[in-house]
């Protein structure tokens, strides 16, 4: 009977931090949402600037389209209509494509989560095994080269990288495509196994590059994460029972190492995002960072506002899944 | 100060440590002295011979200007490296004043605090600098060291609220409460110098980023502006001659990579020397 | 067992793209004829009367001049006044009733690509749209000497104007290229921006829209029924790349077959050159550019600028530059010092006088006349203690004029003149230039073949003289050319020499725009007005 009890307790303390946890990240995304608006309006320079760039518009032009996307109003009012907009699911309209934001957005996210997923990948898989194994070996030749050398490559400008890369591979060697994401001349009836390899090849440099400079902090942390377990009393007693390495690294360390690591997985999207401003300006790839790049200069608030929240969401929703997914799967974090 | 020296001297001990720190004193000696023995790193002698590679009158070669790379090299150093730790300085005292108060009063104004740098936090610090940037009328080095600082302390403040929560819960400071000490002395005498080493662990990986930061909006055009040398901006000044003028892009590149990697590399020594369970 | 290293897992990831492309992707190809095009502006919305504000950018007029056709083309000589240069394209010839009335008759075989004929009817309907100013702004401004367009029967249409002057013909054919009436009339012009038309155009042009993949390409396929001659080059991609030198990447890389205006710096012309499948081809450009001196205190717009108001301060900037050195160290010889605001595009340049050459002695009398000198010794000069310092805006997106800027900064410290360059954001640098926020401004404009422009910028109301230049000189020379009254040439040349006279700017460069093409395509013909409209006369070399 105490046992039973003290499952229901566990399921309505689950509920609630549940409860509170979503609240929380609701109000997270309300703040940035507020922080970015005030941060967008209050920059200067005139959305409707680009339209002039080499033709000149006269002042009653400008007023007229200042109508059209409501820019004559007052802040407090521009704000509510986009809550309103927001609502319904409709961002606006963009000033420099004529389109929904909406439509936009879902065009370019796709480029990048492609992107973005097939970095994680790499993080998650070449530098989870690289941690691991510095972990194993610490202190030895092979941890301090791994740390150099990774260290190295997180210190290295990504769009910099970028640009030897596709010099050194896409032009020099000519191995792979130096920019864009498929190749427009595959026909149109192509087959799905030929577009995935056009894909993929496109997706290898751009990928590379952003995974170079960041899988130092992957590896760092499951380092220092499988040090702690591969310290714990379970761990010297498979040692002494005689399992070798291997089953102890992989069998029963690895997997208690896992933990702490999904952390970083909320951590990873705002640092990915900004990275691929750059990388994906380099490799011509047709993702949100070009576009919130483009946004960004040409002060489009509704594109910017629209990619930018967004983001925000992504982030939000991921450090949402994390922590969640974390208590799940491991019962001694406390609930607080 | 003492209880911060101790991890100091033991991050010295760790061979990687010592070379990060030789390093970042080696790069912060040639940015101090350098320039007295360098060319003017403005002077564009002979604009039509265009870039020629290192030789011996110009150990680095020069840029597209027929400027000296080594003399911009050096010289931007001194702007990389100083407004990375004065932004950094800023940072982390704005992180650290948030984070002690936010954890040691708690209640609403933790709750308002920490919100407020979650929701900060969902934003790409990248895009925050952008919009700022464009406010400024101009962007002297100040106003830049400033935003740079400003976007920079959230997560610092996080972590110190978590460390001020921790040390509460000790003892020492326990007794101190209940002895009617008051809130300054916990707070000066207690809590900040026990925050002291993972503070400086946060400060010394985050020159590195600073200096990647600037590097990334000068080569927007948007930081350090012209003609004072800075490493992104040499980056964009060379990005079009990067096949026949390699130079001119990659030393000023490599300075980054070593400078951000010795930091890295000391940081790093100085997590594992205050946290011994990570060595 | 070989040892597995991550360096073994590259090669092999490396070969394996490399084997599986060759396997499947390259059989997999369309074997036709195809050329693939980089440029940098994404194409959104290629219709004609719709290409207003945002949509008014090349990436959309490049298109739409694939899929609409005009009545005539502006030929090789880019004349603009005068009625014989013109190309008949889909009016086959056009007959002049008096000065202030013009009839086209359409070519008979003309078809819209669901093979309705095009008629006088169509005309009509595009130009009630084009010329009013509540659907298209710009355009309607530009028209605004159109005072009516009426069909005669199918084939025959009549323009009439509102007093006679030199560019008329330019002014129907130039700016607009007709829609298909029997397809939009019954859509509200409001409506045509959201309609399936944008997305699925019908026009009447050599090539026919197929899809367009946002963020990537376009892709356009040849007009089989096209009644000039079915295209040679049966498919026409247009890659989208924003940032200069991945665009240059694709053609060096193989990924693209054509790009215009490869980037300065000279060592990218030199890349491509080395390139043995490409060829350069100069065309000129449209773009001149130029340090604009503000007439009027940059705080206060009725005071005079407190230094840049005295004209011999203004000369002395310009005299004391090196512009042919610079042109030279920025694009070899594919750039030239301009003679007054005059792009390589305006046929009046080849009447201009030589520009004036570097002259310091010249520079330092001027400004010790105007009372500046170095009485301090700091290597600046001053005046009533106030040194000689401006500041020079510039936007970031410009890799040309940052590089210029800090040629021109250093020279003019020579002379004693302090320049800050202020690099901005786009929509921060373009908001301070039209609202005259500057001391020295240093703009890059893209002219229309017609000089009739330039009053736009430098006649004393001109709707964007931002920086108040006015001398009454030029206005009445510039008025005289664009009626046509005696010779348009000799007068625009003498208000040019007013102009370089005033120094209102400093002149600094007239690039040749350098086209990058493979060698494997043949009659290869560029219209500077239009990159690729002549696209349709190409024919594709051997296949690869």
């Amino acid at each position: 009977m105490d046992s039973v009890a003290r499952v229901v307790t566990r399921a309505d303390e689950v509920s609630g931090w549940l409860l509170r946890r979503t609240l929380q990240a609701l109000i997270t995304f309300a703040v940035a949402m507020a922080l970015l608006f005030v941060l967008m309006r209050a920059a200067p320079g005139d959305p409707l600037s680009r339209l002039s760039e080499d033709r000149p518009l006269s002042p009653r032009d400008v007023a007229v389209l200042r109508a059209r996307y409501g820019l004559d109003q007052p802040i407090g009012r521009q704000f509510a209509s986009f809550l309103r907009g927001l609502v319904r699911g409709d961002l606006g309209t963009s000033i420099e494509y004529g389109r929904p934001v909406t439509a936009l957005l879902a065009e370019r996210l796709p480029a990048t989560l492609l992107l973005g997923g097939s970095v994680l990948l790499l993080n998650f898989t070449v530098g989870l095994w690289l941690g691991v194994r510095q972990a194993v070996r610490r202190g030895k030749r092979e941890d301090r080269w791994l740390t150099t050398v990774s260290l190295a490559g997180y210190a290295m400008p990504s769009f910099w990288l970028g640009l030897v890369l596709a010099w050194l591979v896409g032009i020099k060697w000519r191995l792979l495509p130096a920019a864009g994401m498929q190749d427009p001349l595959l026909s149109f009836d192509a087959s799905a196994a030929a577009r995935t390899v056009d894909v993929a090849r496109h997706l290898l440099l751009p990928a590379l590059t952003l995974s170079i400079v960041s899988i130092a902090a992957t590896m760092r942390y499951q380092r220092s994460a499988m040090l702690e377990v591969l310290r714990l009393p379970y761990i010297v007693t498979a040692r002494a029972k005689g399992l070798s390495q291997r089953d102890v690294t992989w069998r029963h360390a690895w997997r208690n190492a896992l933990f702490p690591v999904i952390t970083l997985f909320g951590l990873w999207l705002p640092i990915l995002v900004s990275g691929s401003v750059f990388v994906e300006a380099v490799f011509a790839w047709p993702g949100l960072g070009s576009l919130a790049a483009a946004a960004v200069g040409g002060r489009d608030y509704p594109l910017l506002m629209g990619a930018s929240l967004l983001v925000a969401a992504l982030v939000v929703a991921g450090t949402f899944i994390t922590d969640v997914a974390y208590a799940v799967l491991d019962p001694r974090v406390r609930l607080a | 100060m003492r209880e911060a020296l101790t991890p100091l001297r033991n991050a010295w001990r760790d061979p990687g440590g010592r070379a990060g720190a030789l390093l970042l004193l080696v790069v912060a000696i040639a940015a101090l002295v350098g320039p007295w023995f360098l060319p003017d790193p403005l002077a564009q002698p002979d604009i039509l011979a265009g870039s020629a590679p290192p030789g011996l009158g110009h150990p680095f070669g020069t840029d597209q200007l027929s400027r000296d790379v080594l003399a911009r090299v050096v010289a931007g150093a001194r702007i990389s490296l100083g407004v990375a730790l004065l932004a950094v300085m800023l940072s982390v005292t704005i992180g650290a004043t948030i984070g002690l108060v936010s954890g040691y009063w708690g209640g609403i104004v933790d709750a308002a605090l920490m919100r407020l740098v979650d929701g900060a936090l969902a934003i790409p610090r990248l895009f925050i600098l952008l919009l700022v940037l464009a406010v400024w009328e101009r962007v002297p080095v100040v106003a830049l060291i400033f935003l740079i600082g400003a976007t920079g302390w959230f997560t610092t403040s996080r972590m110190i609220r978590g460390e001020v929560l921790r040390l509460r819960e000790e003892g020492y400071v326990r007794a101190a409460e209940a002895l009617g000490a008051p809130r300054r002395r916990i707070i000066f005498r207690h809590l900040l110098p026990n925050a002291l080493g993972p503070l400086l662990v946060t400060a010394t990986l985050g020159v590195g980023d600073v200096i990647l930061l600037e590097a990334g909006l000068s080569f927007l055009g948007l930081g350090i502006q012209p003609p004072t040398p800075s490493w992104g901006g040499m980056i964009l000044d060379s990005k079009e001659v990067l096949v026949s003028a390699p130079w001119a892009g990659i030393f000023p590149g490599l300075a980054i990579v070593i400078t951000v990697w010795s930091a890295n590399l000391f940081g790093d020594a100085l997590r594992d020397a205050i946290d011994p369970r990570s060595a | 067992m070989t040892r597995w290293t991550p360096r073994t897992a590259i090669v092999t990831a490396l070969a394996a793209f490399s084997l599986a492309q060759s396997l499947v992707a390259q059989s997999e190809r369309s074997p036709s004829a195809s050329i693939v095009i980089v440029t940098g502006q994404q194409p959104t919305m290629p219709i004609p009367t719709l290409m207003e504000g945002a949509a008014s950018s090349l990436g959309n007029m490049e298109l739409a001049d694939q899929l609409f056709l005009r009545l005539a083309e502006l030929g090789p000589t880019l004349l603009t006044a005068g009625d014989r240069n013109f190309v008949p394209v889909l009016a086959r010839s056009w007959t002049r009733r008096d000065s202030v009335t013009l009839a086209f008759d359409l070519d008979p075989r003309a078809r819209w690509q669901d093979g309705v004929p095009v008629t006088a009817r169509d005309v009509v309907f595009t130009f009630s749209r084009a010329r009013d100013p509540a659907i298209a702004p710009r355009l309607s401004e530009l028209l605004r000497h159109i005072t009516s367009v009426t069909a005669e029967g199918e084939r025959r249409v009549v323009f009439r104007f509102s007093h006679p002057y030199a560019e008329q013909l330019y002014d129907a054919t130039f700016h607009v290229a007709p829609l298909p009436a029997h397809l939009l009339d019954s859509i509200p012009p409001e409506a045509l921006a959201r309609s399936s038309f944008v997305t699925q155009p019908v026009g009447s042009g050599p090539y026919r829209l197929v899809r367009n993949v946002p963020g990537q390409f376009v892709e356009l396929t040849a007009n089989q029924d096209f009644f000039l001659g079915r295209p040679k080059v049966d498919r026409v991609i247009i890659r989208v790349a924003a940032d200069p030198d991945a665009r240059l990447n694709m053609v060096l890389s193989g990924q693209a077959d054509a790009m215009d205006n490869v980037p300065p710096p000279l060592d990218n012309l030199r890349r491509v050159a080395a390139d043995s499948s490409l060829r350069l081809i100069p065309v000129p450009s449209p773009t001149v550019g130029f340090l604009l001196f503000n007439q009027r205190d940059r705080r206060d717009r009725s005071q005079p600028h407190p230094i840049l108001a005295d004209v011999r301060v203004r000369r002395a900037i310009t005299r004391g530059l090196d512009r042919r050195l610079m042109v030279q160290a920025v694009f070899g010889t594919y750039g030239e010092v301009p003679y007054g605001p005059v792009s390589p595009l305006l046929w009046i340049r080849h009447r201009s006088p030589k520009p004036a050459l570097q002259n310091l002695t010249e520079s330092r009398r001027l400004l010790a006349a105007a009372g500046w000198n170095d009485s301090d010794g700091d290597g600046v000069l001053d005046r009533n203690g106030r040194p000689l310092t401006l500041e020079l805006s510039l936007p970031n997106t410009s890799g040309i004029r940052r590089q210029m800027a800090l040629l021109v900064q250093e020279q003019l410290r020579q002379i004693g003149v302090r320049l800050e360059l202020q690099s901005l954001e786009f929509p921060v640098w373009a908001e301070r230039h039209a609202a005259g926020n500057f001391d020295i401004d240093f703009t890059s404009t893209v002219q229309d073949p017609s000089p009739a422009g330039l009053t736009q910028a430098w006649t004393c109301n001109g709707g964007s003289n931002v920086a108040k230049y006015c001398d009454p000189r030029v206005d009445s020379l510039m008025e005289r050319a664009v009626l046509g009254k005696g010779d348009p040439g000799q007068n625009w040349v003498a208000a040019l020499q007013q102009i370089e006279a005033d120094a209102p700017a400093a002149f600094l460069y007239a690039p040749t725009y350098v086209y990058a093409v493979k060698r494997n395509f043949r009659d290869v013909k560029i219209n500077p007005t239009s990159s690729w409209i002549l696209l349709r006369e190409w024919s594709p070399g051997p296949m690869r």
